[in-house]
């Protein structure tokens, strides 16, 4: 019965949704060609003639996110800040100690990791440093990156990975570190319009319409497109640490954990 | 389209599975295999950078983040 139930609220809900989005046209017209607002981001995003509205910046995804709508992802990061710092204060209080039987997988299992971590760290640094050129950027490096720690927790154990220097407090200065980065590019035109008096804007990229500050486009021969390359870089370190402190907090056992939580006076 | 179908009927059935499975660990591995078809849907939709941040998540950090908590309580749901 129960089984009956659940596949037949499954099968509803797909059929009332696709009807909506194909007949109905809840999402507007499907295969109707590119709409106007998406003719405008592709039209400016790397137009280097419309100096005023152009991103300098071939990721249309990527100038989207961090410079037409730079605020939302702003707060899009800060949600993600709030959510480790809860997750760090329910496990306050608990040492991560640095010694412990590293008894971890077998050796060829290890082996395999040693061999995979160092590509998943190229992968994940070209994702975050080619963000503002080919689809990608801070988060999905740091994701990308994340698992790194995470497999290195499974296959060798908590402590290999806080022996290594990857403590809790060392991941969360680094993040702090990132989300200050950020912060700071996002400042950086105020600073000039302190120094230089001409007007600017808060997370502005390249010049506006009556302000003529712009992040440098391009250092030597190569595209960095303004603030984009800096943002992402500074996310990915972020996003990295934030998921690192989680699982290193994650990883120790219950037994532990429930001894400090019912260790203080006032309840939990 | 027919590739877009197929994976979300892949998708379908496997959400399907994890519901009413109740081992955590097989629901988790199912609900994975279901991300993992999304993760081929939004590929098929042309939308990369969805698909970047989609993979790492619904095969590395979702499962083990939901792994490390089943860790800390029970493997069978009660019914």
């Amino acid at each position: 019965m129960r089984k009956i139930l659940i596949a037949a609220s499954i099968v509803i809900i797909a059929v009332v949704s696709s009807i909506a989005v194909t007949l109905g046209g809840a999402l507007g017209p499907l295969f109707g060609g590119v709409r106007s607002l998406a003719e405008f981001y592709l039209l400016n995003v790397f137009n280097a003639r419309n100096e005023t509205l152009t991103a300098m910046s071939p990721e249309a995804v990527t100038s989207i996110v961090w410079d037409y709508r730079g605020l939302d992802t702003l707060f899009e990061t800060v949600v993600f800040y709030m959510a480790i710092i809860g997750c760090v204060a329910l496990h306050r209080g608990i040492e991560l100690i640095r010694k412990g039987a590293e008894i971890g997988l077998s050796r060829i299992v290890k082996t395999v990791t040693k061999i995979l971590i160092p590509l998943n760290i190229v992968i994940a640094a070209s994702i975050a440093l080619h963000g503002h050129l080919t689809p990608g950027g801070g988060f999905q490096a740091g994701a990308a990156m994340a698992v790194a720690p995470i497999i290195v927790i499974v296959v060798f154990s908590r402590f290999f990975l806080i022996r290594k220097g990857i403590t809790k407090e060392v991941a969360l200065s680094l993040r702090s570190m990132g989300l200050l980065g950020i912060a700071l590019v996002a400042l950086i035109p105020l600073i000039a319009w302190a120094a230089t008096g001409s007007t600017a804007y808060v997370m502005q990229n390249q010049m506006k319409a009556g302000s003529s500050f712009s992040f440098p486009a391009y250092v030597g021969d190569s595209l960095v497109s303004g603030s984009l390359i800096w943002y992402y870089i500074f996310e990915f370190l972020a996003v990295t640490f934030g998921f690192a402190i989680v699982f290193l907090l994650l990883s120790v056992d219950e037994k532990t954990v429930k001894k400090v939580l019912e260790g203080e006076k006032h309840g939990y | 389209m027919v590739l877009l179908a197929v994976f979300a009927g892949i998708a379908l059935f496997f959400a399907y599975l994890a519901i009413s499975e109740r081992n955590l660990v097989r629901a988790l591995i199912y609900s994975a295999v279901q991300s993992s078809a999304f993760a081929f849907i939004f590929y098929l939709l042309r939308a990369p950078d969805i698909v970047l941040v989609y993979v790492p998540i619904s095969v590395g950090i979702y499962p083990a983040a939901i792994l490390f908590l089943i860790r800390k309580t029970k493997e069978v749901e009660e019914p």
